[in-house]
């Protein structure tokens, strides 16, 4: 499971892969926390996530848009996955982290060469965000 | 060399190929293709030719750059009603736009007194990625907002300023129902604030006036203090943008639409769904108005703390213009939905659409160059009509990635290159004053004169930054 931030002139694309399905979710969520990360308080924050939708690809450009919604109006700084399950029908989560003032980087998920494809080593997704 | 070919002295046209309906039409000089050639520009235009019911040609000004979905700088009308309008060709940023402002002195007047103005500025308009630190408002107080724009904020700025903002600052048919709960939250506490990435407010003075009359008519003199704001619509309109971008995404197979881009997702202007969109991108747009209404209000606030009451009272808007957005608009004997993304409406003189005062200069445009580098007024020309549905472009575009300017430039060492030039800089972070480092944009000088040698408009003065606040 790893993500990558790919070059592009006006915005941030980012570039996913897994083993599993559900590891494209998980690396989304840590490139998320990287672009969140500030300056933290001590005080626990934890979130319920329900996301619906078969088609994966949007699945996981709700998910990204999700986690910075959270950043955006609960100043949450997410940093751990309480629970995460992914199913046919969509996902549900617990985000947990810290409460803080993440940066508000992301304004948008893109759908613009949003992809999310089997390969010959498991998974790849990309997705350009709007910064 | 691509499949460009020379229709004009800066003008290039991709012929229609495959399922493009149009053709495209860029607006460059030979140097600023080079540049436009080495991203996806092109291709997405290529893309836009595509939707249904575009018109003409779709347009890239010569500030253009890769986007998503439409290139930034990218321009297309869709004849109306049948024709579709696309989230994706106004952008997330809805009613991104700039607003200028005159102060009552020069810079010489303004002498040793300029680090405290800006300081005082930064102080007064919150800036930076973080959370909201805005005007906080009751649903009916947002609702009417969302209607009326600046209008809805009794007490703060004056008729003046509405008048002179590009639509009265109110886009018709807005309907603050139709703007997400989620997208509600997201604005709540944002009315009044800058928000992050290249919004700025910009000290400057007026190094040069190109055109005497025109600048006399919008009272800008030589030396003379100016005040440049740029934001947009903040959460509230990049939530509306991904509301319909996904619902639209949902309906394109339903309208038989076929598109090379999801991004591109879109709906016909006069089907549920476009009327929907319409009307939430309205109130978004006009959330952008009254977002720099009250920005331009604690601007004169910091005015009068950081100088005298007189000099706060005697700033005066001179305009205000957007440069993400969808306007329905008669061009000639046709009803259209112009899609302006990072683009500027310039209509000649004599349109009604401009402010009285100004209908004999044409529709007042301002270019932000990047930090650091001048900025343009321009007034727009008949050949803005005759080209591109009344427009010009919305500023320099960028050159570079965010992380390629980063490695080439440090934050800090930029910081003291702009203070030795006698620029007063505050920005929250050096990270993203380095990613908006003018080596980053492509030369705004390039880009307006082509806009000039076009006939699309004219240059009325150029202002130079004195100081600088960042998003």
């Amino acid at each position: 499971m790893a993500f990558r931030w790919i070059e592009h002139t006006g915005e941030l694309e980012l570039e996913l892969d897994a083993d599993t399905e559900r590891g494209i979710f998980e690396a989304g969520f840590w490139a998320m926390r990287e672009l969140m990360s500030s300056n933290e308080s001590p005080e626990r924050i934890e979130a319920p996530v329900a996301l619906t939708g078969e088609d994966r690809a949007v699945l996981l450009a709700d998910w990204l848009g999700e986690l910075a919604f959270l950043g955006e109006t609960r100043g949450l700084v997410p940093d751990r996955l309480a629970s995460f399950e992914l199913t046919d029908e969509g996902l549900t989560a617990v985000v947990a982290g810290s409460s803080g003032d993440p940066p508000h980087l992301v304004k948008g998920v893109t759908y613009h060469g949003l992809r999310f494809a089997r390969t010959e080593a498991g998974w790849l997704a990309r997705v350009v965000l709007d910064v | 060399m691509s499949e460009l070919r020379r229709v004009g002295e800066v003008v290039w046209e991709l012929p229609a190929t495959g399922s493009m309906r149009v053709p495209g039409r860029v607006f460059a000089d030979a140097d600023l293709l080079e540049a436009i050639e080495r991203d996806e520009s092109l291709d997405q235009l290529r893309n836009v030719a595509t939707l249904p019911g575009v018109v003409d040609a779709v347009l890239a000004m010569p500030d253009v750059h890769q986007g998503y979905g439409f290139p930034v700088g990218g321009v297309a009308a869709t004849a109306l009603p049948d024709g579709v309008v696309s989230p994706g060709g106004v952008g997330f940023d809805v009613n991104c736009g700039v607003r200028l402002l005159a102060a009552p002195f020069s810079a010489g007047e303004l002498g040793g007194r300029r680090e405290a103005l800006v300081h005082e500025i930064s102080r007064a308009v919150p800036a930076g990625t973080g959370r909201g630190s805005g005007l906080s408002m009751t649903k009916a107080q947002l609702d009417r907002v969302l209607a009326d724009g600046p209008r809805a904020l009794e007490g703060i700025g004056t008729p003046q300023d509405v008048e002179l903002t590009e639509s009265g600052g109110r886009l018709d048919g807005a309907d603050p129902a139709a703007v997400s709960a989620r997208a509600r939250e997201r604005g709540a506490d944002q009315l009044g604030t800058l928000g992050s990435g290249n919004h700025f407010v910009e000290v400057q003075r007026v190094e040069e006036v190109q055109e005497r009359g025109a600048a006399e008519a919008l009272g800008l003199s030589e030396d003379q203090v100016t005040v440049l704001i740029h934001s947009g619509s903040r959460g509230l309109g990049h939530q509306v943008c991904t509301d319909f971008v996904k619902r639209f995404d949902a309906a394109v197979g339903r309208f038989g639409i076929r598109l090379p881009d999801r991004q591109l997702s879109c709906a016909p202007a006069s089907s549920e769904e476009g009327r929907s969109y319409l009307a939430a991108m309205a109130a978004a747009a006009n959330f952008a108005w009254a977002n720099r209404h009250l920005i331009a209000h604690r601007v004169r606030e910091a005015t009068a703390r950081a100088l005298d009451e007189e000099s706060a009272a005697g700033t005066r808007q001179v305009y205000d213009v957007a440069h993400n957005v969808a306007k329905l608009e008669r061009h000639g004997n046709r009803e259209l939905c112009v899609h302006r993304k990072g683009a500027t409406r310039a209509f000649p003189p004599g349109s009604e659409e401009i402010p009285a005062r100004y209908r004999d200069i044409g529709q007042p445009v301002f270019i932000p160059g990047s930090m650091g580098t001048a900025s343009y007024v321009l007034a727009g020309r008949p050949g803005a009509m005759e080209h591109s549905f009344g427009t010009v472009c919305h500023g320099a575009g960028r050159r570079l990635s965010r992380t390629a300017a980063r490695k080439q430039v440090q934050g800090a060492e930029l910081r003291r290159r702009l203070e030795d030039e006698g620029i007063t800089v505050r920005s929250a972070s050096n990270r993203g004053l380095a990613e908006e480092a003018p080596l980053a944009y492509k030369e705004v000088e390039k880009v307006v004169e082509v806009v000039e040698r076009a006939g699309l408009a004219v240059r009325v003065a150029r202002l130079r930054p004195i100081g600088v606040v960042k998003g």
